[in-house]
């Protein structure tokens, strides 16, 4: 669309250009959208600052805390629909390969990091693995990660045990590292945000983004220019698998233990972040802010009906609404006019 | 100019199954040379295009580049070795990404870590548009493919084309989905191609869209060439009989 306007109207030029903006930014909609319930909170936080605590910071820092393992496998899941494919089995995989992680500590007596590094490789390896059943035999990945979901479940229970594991961390460090705080800030939220950055830089800056866009918006295309779908996928699967795991070790270490059937749902909430943050389901669109501000908004929603002291279960609905809501928004938003 | 074949395939066979989709077929491509590939539904014509792309390996034949003898089996063996490039009806284009994006998927320009050069590619990116192609609309190379129309998104594909230094466009039905006026334009520009030593072969089903531009006409039927006539030598009514006689 043209914007011919004559100097006049610069008022309405103004205006038409940064409707334009919003809507050319595939995280156009959810920034509007999480920009505008933040103002709201902020306003009835300052207003009601004795009932309505969002500005407390103890709210603030448990709100922080909540959303940095949904976000960091949300990242991972999303980059993976962009290139158009999905993965359901983050969610055991996160519980299947934190306990591989805790394992490493706690009977080979490994250091701490690199019981996390086996853990995000073992989560890559897993990515490897679906990637190429998907790859080799051209099957959905909604049906490959559906069984492999079942698969890192049982595994769980065959290699552990139903029983909760606990994770202690001898290292002060490492301590630190993971469950330190500064100020509000709690160490996994800064985790979430590093691992966002770099996947920023991946997917908006480096070619292999490009690649993901090309294959998950037009595979013919990204053949007929000479990019292997294949390898693109497998690089997405890896990714989505090392988040997952990533995010399990974070989570775990947080908390300090692990439960077997913890991970299971995550899968679609991770999903719904993503939705909500504006990626197509179909691939091709979605971008990292729009990820990271899905899954900000899933627990903003959450910690508001918390102060408001309604019921646990409305909770559900209201994300519910709000993935409806979003995907609504993202299609309004990007109609030409 | 005729006697110097920049591209030339002889005796091709291609057979899936029973199906023989290219029989003993000679298809060749002059320099500067327009060539309307014509023929009804299931002819060879888009086989024979995804040969000379190299999607499709043949069985049997010769493939020569500039004399000589080539082997062509992948896509990337055909756009580096012969320069050809493929325009699809459904341009290969992706909707969701920018111009510039479109432009150098696939080979953006990088730095050595591999992190995308923006400015470099917006700066050539305006260049190709303004350059070449004259593509009227199109305002800024961050502008998202989605938002161009039929006749502008083939453009950008031809430019790209182009400005990737190809030798032959193939175009695969180019103006199905255009409207007049941008049929005008493709055609028209594919004319002006010849200038710049860009050959282009057309596959259509509109005879006279083929008229206005090409320089010579290969009709195929049942996966042979039946007919094969200059421009000069033929008129509108000798190549449709061509064309729709069984």
């Amino acid at each position: 669309m043209l914007l011919y306007v004559n100097s006049k109207h610069w008022g309405v030029f103004i205006m038409l250009k940064f409707v334009d903006n919003i809507r050319s930014k595939p995280a156009g909609g959810i920034i509007l959208l999480f920009v505008s319930i933040q103002i709201v909170a902020i306003i009835g936080g300052l207003l009601y600052p004795d009932s309505f605590r969002y500005l407390n910071p103890a709210n603030i820092a448990v709100l922080l805390k909540s959303m940095s393992a949904l976000g960091i496998m949300a990242i991972g899941v999303g980059i993976l629909m962009i290139t158009g494919e999905f993965d359901l089995s983050v969610g055991t995989l996160y519980t299947f390969c934190a306990i591989v992680t805790a394992t490493v500590v706690k009977e080979y007596a490994m250091s701490p990091y690199f019981a996390m590094l086996v853990g995000v490789f073992v989560g890559m390896l897993a990515g490897v693995m679906h990637a190429s059943i998907v790859n080799r035999f051209t099957i959905p990945s909604f049906i490959v990660t559906l069984g492999a979901m079942l698969l890192w479940k049982g595994a769980t229970l065959l290699y552990h045990g139903a029983k909760s594991l606990r994770y202690k961390y001898e290292s002060a460090t490492y301590k630190t590292v993971l469950t330190g705080d500064i100020g509000v800030v709690d160490a996994s939220f800064l985790w979430f945000l590093g691992v966002g950055a770099i996947f920023y830089f991946v997917l908006h800056h480096h070619k292999i983004g490009n690649h993901f866009y090309a294959v998950g918006g037009n595979p013919e295309a990204a053949v007929a220019i000479g990019i292997n779908p294949k390898r693109v996928k497998l690089i997405a699967f890896m990714i989505a698998g090392g988040c997952a795991a990533l995010s399990g070790v974070v989570a775990m270490s947080r908390v300090g233990s692990v439960q077997p059937g913890g991970g299971l749902g995550l899968e679609l909430e991770a999903i719904a972040a993503c939705v909500i943050g504006g990626c197509a389901l179909m691939g091709g669109r979605g971008s990292i802010i729009g990820i990271m501000l899905g899954t900000a908004l899933i627990y903003t929603i959450q910690d508001l009906l918390l102060l408001l002291r309604a019921p646990g279960f409305y909770f559900d609905m209201f994300v519910g609404g709000l993935i409806v809501i979003a995907a609504v928004t993202n299609v309004v938003i990007r109609k030409r006019i | 100019m005729e006697n110097v074949n920049y591209y030339e395939c002889k005796n091709v066979t291609k057979s899936y199954g029973n199906l023989t989709a290219l029989d003993d077929v000679n298809f060749s491509i002059g320099k500067n040379e327009v060539v309307g590939l014509l023929g009804d539904n299931g002819a060879g014509k888009s086989t024979l295009i995804k040969m000379m792309s190299g999607v499709v390996t043949p069985d049997t034949g010769k493939i020569f580049v500039d004399g000589k003898e080539t082997r062509i089996s992948t896509r990337k063996e055909s756009e580096e070795v012969a320069g050809i490039e493929t325009i699809y009806q459904n341009s290969a284009l992706c909707d969701d990404m920018t111009i510039t994006r479109n432009i150098f998927m696939g080979r953006e320009i990088t730095t050595n870590l591999g992190f995308m050069d923006h400015k470099k590619m917006e700066e050539t990116s305006v260049d190709v548009l303004e350059s070449g192609v004259h593509i009227s609309g199109i305002d800024s190379p961050l502008k998202e493919i989605g938002a161009l129309s039929g006749g502008q998104k083939q453009a950008v594909a031809i430019a790209r084309a182009v400005y990737f230094k190809r030798k032959i466009l193939l175009l695969d039905e180019p103006t199905s989905a255009l409207s007049v006026r941008e049929t005008e334009r493709v055609l028209q520009y594919v004319t002006e191609l010849k200038k710049e030593d860009v050959s282009s072969v057309i596959v259509t089903h509109n005879l006279y869209h083929a008229f206005q531009v090409c320089d010579r006409f290969v009709v195929m039927s049942h996966g042979k060439v039946i007919f094969e006539k200059n421009k000069s030598d033929t008129n509108l009514e000798e190549v449709t009989e061509q064309v729709i006689k069984v």
